[in-house]
């Protein structure tokens, strides 16, 4: 049974963690930090907000990345938007996409304005070479964490092998994975064991 | 001001179109840029595109940022890049009451299952193309294998940007 003052010092923890400078901040941290952008931020957004900050869960998390991701539009800010929705409302949701934007926004100004030359340095090159090629990795991780929270029967698996299977071989827009794994997925996945949460507020 | 104004609704359609992450935004970005609106020339445009890859941020708005830039200057800049910004913002701003709304009956939770799973195939395609087009031989694959296993060693203790920042250096020793 917690005490009662234990349960305020809580509440006021909750509400310092929600503050519109920490979402801000780590917002920014999370555009600084991100090279490649959408879905490839999925690992960075990951360690920021469920692994570092603990300010949601796994499930919540992949539950929004797939909403941010399924709604036209920047990934980056679509997903800035609801997450700091969900912890301040439009103010949070505010403050996250500024965060989130600021950071590239300035870098870019910075480099147009005086930078350029620099970018055809054949050093330049080979280190952003290598950090794209992180980036690869990175992607390649962010599918580790979902694929072990989704995969989990044989059903779900179908899904996933036969919605990717159109735009690898035949090219078509990346839309139709959607629109195949959400239409196969509603007549052929179960939903007694829905891997993603929801929650009150998004 | 009228460039200003056809700023706007480029970007403002670029960022509506760039559906499926960065990568799939680029050829619609030169359509639009070198094709349609003839604001730079193709040569130009893939160095664009290079460095809004290379810097942090998503493509698109990178894209737009330096586009905005060459265009019009800075009052270019943050108009491209405000544009780009607002069909993500007003399109989530009209739906998300209707989410809050929809709660949780059936047939929404069959269409979030279905809709997670199309993310996972989409981050999947994502590590194909990507990958195909940055890894070139061996030794880049050894280095996406190496920083994958990082990631998953120092899960929750290693911020990704050092593994990111760690190969970069790599690159620069070993390309």
């Amino acid at each position: 049974m917690i005490s009662i003052e234990q349960q305020y010092s809580d509440l006021n923890q909750e509400k310092k963690a929600f503050s519109l400078i920490s979402i801000f901040w780590t917002f920014f941290r999370i555009g600084l930090f991100t090279l490649g952008g959408g879905l490839a931020m999925a690992t960075v957004l990951r360690h920021e907000l469920v692994l570092k900050r603990r300010w949601i869960e796994d499930d919540e998390f992949l539950e929004r990345m797939a909403m941010a991701t399924v709604v036209p539009g920047v990934i980056a800010v679509n997903v800035a938007y609801l997450q700091g929705r969900r912890l301040r409302g439009k103010a949070g949701a505010t403050v996250a996409i500024l965060g989130t934007v600021l950071p590239s926004f300035f870098v870019i100004l910075f480099i147009a304005w005086v930078g350029l030359p620099y970018f055809s340095r054949p050093k330049v090159a080979a280190f952003f070479k290598g950090c794209a090629i992180a980036v690869a990795g990175q992607l390649a991780f962010a599918g580790l964490t979902f694929g072990k929270k989704l995969l989990r029967n044989w059903r779900n698996l179908i899904v996933c092998a036969v919605s990717v299977v159109p735009v690898i071989v035949f090219n078509v827009h990346p839309v139709w994975t959607i629109i195949i794994a959400v239409g196969l997925g509603y007549f052929i996945c179960r939903t007694d064991e829905p891997p993603g949460r929801l929650n009150d507020r998004y | 001001m009228q460039l200003l104004f056809k700023l706007f609704v480029s970007f403002a359609l670029i960022g509506l179109i760039a559906y499926g992450g960065g990568l799939v935004a680029i050829p619609l970005i030169q359509h639009e840029i070198v094709g349609n609106r003839q604001w730079l020339n193709i040569n130009e445009m893939t160095e664009i595109v290079a460095i809004a890859q290379m810097t942090p941020g998503p493509i698109a708005i990178n894209a737009a940022t330096l586009t905005g830039f060459h265009v019009a200057g800075v009052a270019g800049s943050v108009v491209a890049t405000l544009a780009v910004l607002l069909p993500s913002i007003l399109i989530l701003v009209m739906i998300t009451p209707f989410i809050e709304r929809a709660g949780e009956n059936k047939l929404i939770l069959k269409l979030r299952q279905g809709t997670q799973l199309g993310v996972l195939s989409l981050i999947f395609f994502a590590v194909w193309s990507y990958g195909l087009a940055v890894v070139t031989d061996w030794r880049d694959l050894a280095i996406v294998v190496v920083s994958f296993l990082f990631l998953v060693a120092f899960e929750g203790k290693l911020h990704p940007v050092i593994v990111v920042l760690a190969c970069g250096a790599a690159g620069l020793i070993i390309f």
